[in-house]
């Protein structure tokens, strides 16, 4: 049998349509207006793309809406003049503290250092604590960490897997189940009255750092290091002239992604740290929001000093955020 | 021919060997050298990974069958006694309930505990699929050939590195009584009118969620990106259209990033303990401060018998318990994972 063209099938005459039919074929013009072609419209692909991409920008906008505004709120709270207000506020508070003493409009802000003062607490203290905790143990961490790096990427000794899988092994226990066997050794080395809890085990490296910047090191040639032994340089010169220098776009996402890590950390210090002198930043503003210093209306000077101790990490954040995303999607790409 | 030949290479090497004065072994200087930097280089680590987390996992579990506590004994002499229920300390811990001074069980016993805590933990780990949906959802969308995808992934990082306790004080304000939910919805979360104990731990979830997208879409995106360009190519040319080329092609290959993404979300999310801990407090606990048992996840009750109590043998035990468990979801996920491949 030949093929024929079964000239029924073609739906051609409006009169022929049910009335289902017919809002189909109006609902198929739409979408072939936004670019979806149907048996009844055809319709061009550029204007698909167009009609797409609306639509995506319309999702992620709203989405990024649903990031930002917490933040938002969180500041134009925070100078609300009092608990109500501050509670109430949508864009920005009924009511500022430019009502307050002084008609500033920042006056919970400059409140902060006397209300933490209150509570036994120093607030610049705890600034330099925090400092203190995020950033000893972070340098000198990724220095070990790039040394042990270093050795399982580029050097041949004995028991190197050994070694390897035996840190490597390490990632796999959870932090919270030894957490309590933590605090006995270090209350036994009398390190929780002084902070050095929170400072000294951070220092002997990171597995994970080390796993990430081996795998860096390991994609880099070693004719460089066959070289420099060539021309009688030792392995420590080595490793400070070329393979941190070269290292450092892998050593820097650490030490941002570290130090982040490090001001954040909440379970450590509350754990580990037994003297109020001694509290970080973080401590120091969970204190204050339990307490509100007695009174409710401090309420949006609890809120300033949240804001306060979100904006070293947001500015390096903005700062670095090519290196961080990078690592961070490096991370994914590996996988 | 051959054989004898063999054979008598053989003889004359093994009297070489007999005659010869055993060989000096000859130390090559710099393969020694080697092996000493190389072992100079890792030391430190090697010395904090043993004793910062092996030693304190030994440590851990010994403590787990003493009755250690802050009782005025130094560690080293609570080390030392091995409590006489022994094993049966963790048993204790799990399945039996407390009695009260009558001899009846009053049903808030440790293993309530445990179980209620252990269950809320995993409650809070719902946000998880919830999240990978999501965060699959928007990384195609921002891999999509659109201007500004760069600008969407920073913004969307953002609460990923934010500092918890900001966090959390933000939430109880916005979820609390009289915050800007309950005015507009009529029904509090974390507290005020209408909040219940699931409310309590729905903002909970919510917060985990959106605190924990933006990761997620970065690896998802890093994933896409490298799904295989001429794969797609050569599918579209078969006739596929855009949603069978992203299940058919574009999910296989982004599914280890996938399975990456859940093993450490839910290994992360069994460790949950910050978010409900500042938000409502601690358990057991005393005074303002004290939360109720069914908001606490479990790394929550280890905080509060350590915080509270000093118990120090029940929370090295409950730690214990929780690093099977985690070990054990671990292990399922990846024998389903493996199960699929087959």
């Amino acid at each position: 049998m030949t093929e024929e063209i079964r000239v029924d099938n073609i739906p051609a005459e409006e009169e022929q349509l049910s009335f289902l039919q017919k809002i189909h074929k109006g609902l198929c013009k739409f979408t072939s207006w936004l670019g979806f072609g149907s048996k009844y419209y055809k319709s061009s692909k550029h204007r698909k793309k167009i009609f797409l991409d609306v639509v995506t920008y319309v999702i992620l906008i709203l989405v990024a809406i649903v990031m930002i505004y917490p933040f938002w709120w969180m500041i134009a709270a925070s100078l609300a003049n009092n608990m109500q207000n501050m509670l109430s506020t949508f864009v920005w508070p009924k009511t500022t503290a430019t009502v307050l003493r002084g008609g500033n409009l920042f006056y919970h802000y400059s409140n902060i250092v006397a209300l933490a003062q209150s509570q036994q607490l120093d607030y610049w203290r705890s600034v330099g604590v925090s400092l203190l905790y995020s950033l000893a143990p972070v340098i000198v961490g990724l220095i070990t960490s790039t040394m042990a790096a270093f050795a399982f990427a580029k050097l041949n000794f004995k028991g190197k897997n050994v070694v390897f899988f035996y840190c490597l092994a390490a990632i796999m226990v959870p932090g919270p189940s030894i957490m309590i066997a933590q605090y006995c050794i270090y209350d036994a080395l009398s390190w929780t009255g002084n902070g050095l809890a929170m400072i000294i085990p951070g220092m002997f490296g990171a597995v994970l750092t080390a796993f990430f910047i081996r795998q860096y090191l390991y994609g880099l040639p070693t004719s460089i290091i066959e070289a420099a032994k060539i021309d009688g340089a030792g392995y420590w010169r080595i490793f400070w002239t070329f393979i941190i220098p070269l290292a450092m776009p892998a050593i820097a996402a650490q030490f941002i992604l570290s130090f982040i890590g490090c001001w954040n950390n909440y379970l450590g210090p509350l754990l580990f740290v037994s003297s109020r002198d001694w509290y970080p930043l973080a401590l120091v503003v969970a204190a204050m929001d339990t307490s509100y210093g007695a009174d409710v209306n401090n309420a949006p000077a609890v809120m300033a000093m949240a804001v306060l101790a979100l904006i070293p990490v947001l500015v390096l954040f903005a700062a670095f955020q090519k290196t961080i995303i990078g690592s961070i999607m490096l991370t994914g790409s590996k996988e | 021919m051959e054989e004898q030949v063999l054979a008598a290479e053989q003889t004359a090497a093994e009297q070489a060997v007999a005659v010869d004065p055993p060989k000096k072994r000859r130390v090559n200087r710099a393969v020694l050298a080697e092996n000493l930097w190389g072992w100079f280089f890792v030391i430190f680590l090697v010395i904090g990974t043993t004793v910062f987390i092996y030693l304190s996992l030994v440590l851990s579990i010994w403590m787990s069958f003493t009755d250690y506590s802050a009782d005025g004994r130094t560690l080293w002499d609570a080390l030392g006694d091995i409590h006489s229920d022994g094993f049966l300390h963790w048993y204790k811990y799990m399945f039996s309930p407390q009695y009260n001074a009558a001899g009846d069980v009053t049903g808030t016993g440790i293993s309530h505990d445990f179980w209620t805590t252990l269950v809320n933990s995993v409650f809070y780990m719902i946000g998880i699929p919830i999240g990978m949906a999501l965060s699959l959802f928007f990384a195609v969308l921002i891999s999509r050939d659109i201007k500004g995808s760069g600008a969407f992934r920073v913004i969307y990082y953002i609460p990923t590195v934010s500092s918890t306790v900001s966090i959390a004080i933000m939430w109880t304000n916005l979820f609390g009584a009289n915050g800007l939910w309950e005015t507009w919805f009529g029904k509090g979360l974390v507290s005020g009118t209408g909040s219940t104990v699931w409310s309590q731990k729905v903002a909970v979830v919510i917060m985990t969620t959106w605190k924990g997208l933006g990761g997620s879409i970065l690896l998802l995106c890093a994933g896409l990106n490298g799904v295989n360009e001429s794969h797609k190519e050569a599918a579209s040319i078969d006739g596929a259209n855009a949603w069978t080329t992203f299940w058919r092609i574009s999910m296989p290959q982004l599914w280890p990033t996938i399975f990456y993404c859940i093993v450490t979300s839910v290994i992360g999310g069994m460790q949950i303990f910050a978010e409900p801990q500042l938000i409502y407090g601690y358990y057991p606990g005393t005074g303002a401060v004290s939360a109720s048992v069914d908001v606490t996840p479990f790394v929550g009750l280890i905080y509060g018998h350590y915080y509270t109590n000093h118990n120090f043998a029940l929370c090295s035990a409950l730690g214990f318990i929780l690093m099977i468990i985690i070990l054990l979801l671990t292990l399922v996920q990846f024998a389903i994972d493996s199960r699929r491949d087959a």
